[in-house]
């Protein structure tokens, strides 16, 4: 009984999440079409954030990228990602901003065949 | 806000019997606060894992959220304490109180603004707001025929502190809302703004449910009106409606709503 409860209080929140859009760019761009799987991603963010967790889902595939190497609060992240070929690759990203924000969201990319 | 409140009011107005109701608001403070931490670290990882994630959680501890836990934790833990130790203990409990209503300045959108008087401004909207969803309870249990003096006496007294509280409670809440909306375009052409508007709206709901009782009922309890105490009652029961969808369009405009900017 509570599991249901809990689990529509974590989608509202991450739903306000959304609501504060805190993402400046991305390489590759959002729904850009690129001609070969780039080895890193970049996001840039308009304030400091902590990245909690960033999953690529491609095809069928979802694998959780590394955030080992970051600490602390920053604007600008680049994350290397492992190829998976060519389609398109779905990244969604969680944060946290340094208000105390958690923000989330999500942008695509295609690699030509 | 509802435990506050009842020892606020029983300190101002005198009011006996509160400690059970207020125990039983306090702890389920304690609890939504411990939970609405816990889906902090949920959201941040994406799966309920995260609720109990100490990496997660300590991440959050480190934000303004943590600190607003620490002052709502502490606070609460004040004001059950108060509770035990009686009477005298009851300004303890209003100590308590005051932190916990001071743990909402520090996470939303007014602290973000950084401006202190701002946030002094902020904690008098909370506190009148405090007391007066604290008189709603003793209040409606007082009013009934055999207690009719009594409730007209707390009526009344309440009534003449309002007059002074309640437009201090309006002048804060429009001073900010201004500060944080800025224009008549942002209040009506933004999600925050349409909020703020459904919320003033119930408001005035609110204010004529109050006003009705302080003019109509209260005066005719006092003189002794058999049906006046069944009014009130009935006018208690429809403002909590009202503070409960105001307090829940609250929480969507501090945490759900981006600011206009």
């Amino acid at each position: 009984m509570t599991r249901p409860i809990l689990t529509s209080l974590m989608v509202l929140w991450a739903t306000s999440a959304f609501a504060h859009s805190p993402l400046n760019a991305t390489v590759p761009a959002n729904e850009a079409i690129v001609a070969e799987v780039p080895s890193e991603i970049v996001l840039g963010f308009k304030g400091n954030i902590r990245l909690t967790r960033v999953a690529m889902t491609h095809a069928v595939h979802e694998a959780d990228l590394d955030l080992d190497g970051f600490s602390g609060f920053i604007s600008e992240y680049t994350i290397p990602m492992q190829s998976m070929g060519a389609g398109t690759y779905q990244i969604e990203w969680r944060g946290l901003g340094d208000d105390g924000h958690p923000m989330s969201g999500t942008f695509s990319f295609t690699v030509q065949e | 806000m509802t435990s506050t409140g009842t020892v606020f009011v029983a300190l101002l107005f005198q009011v006996e019997n509160i400690r059970r109701l207020t125990v039983v608001f306090a702890m389920l403070a304690l609890i939504a606060t411990i939970i609405g931490f816990s889906l902090g670290g949920a959201a941040l990882t994406g799966d309920m894992g995260g609720m109990t994630d100490p990496e997660m959680l300590g991440l959050l501890w480190s934000t303004p959220v943590g600190t607003a836990l620490a002052y709502r934790l502490v606070g609460l833990a004040l004001l059950i304490l108060g509770l035990m130790l009686g009477r005298s203990g009851l300004w303890v409990s209003a100590i308590g109180g005051g932190l916990a209503l001071w743990s909402f300045a520090s996470v939303g959108h007014i602290p973000d603004r950084d401006i202190f008087w701002l946030d002094g401004l902020l904690l008098i909207h909370l506190a009148a707001i405090a007391v007066w969803i604290g008189i709603l309870t003793p209040l409606k249990r007082l009013a009934n025929i055999s207690t009719a003096k009594a409730a007209a006496d707390l009526g009344h007294r309440f009534g003449r502190m309002a007059v002074v509280f309640v437009p201090l409670l309006i002048l804060a809440g429009l001073v900010m809302s201004y500060v944080l909306v800025g224009s008549i375009a942002s209040l009506v052409g933004t999600g925050y703004g349409q909020a703020l508007i459904v919320k003033v709206a119930v408001v005035v709901v609110l204010l004529g449910l109050a006003a009705l009782n302080k003019l109509r009922f209260v005066p005719k309890l006092m003189n002794g009106d058999a049906h006046a105490a069944q009014h009130l009652s009935r006018s208690i029961s429809f403002e909590w409606v009202a503070v409960i969808i105001i307090l829940l369009t609250t929480a969507v405009l501090t945490s759900a709503l981006t600011l206009p900017s």
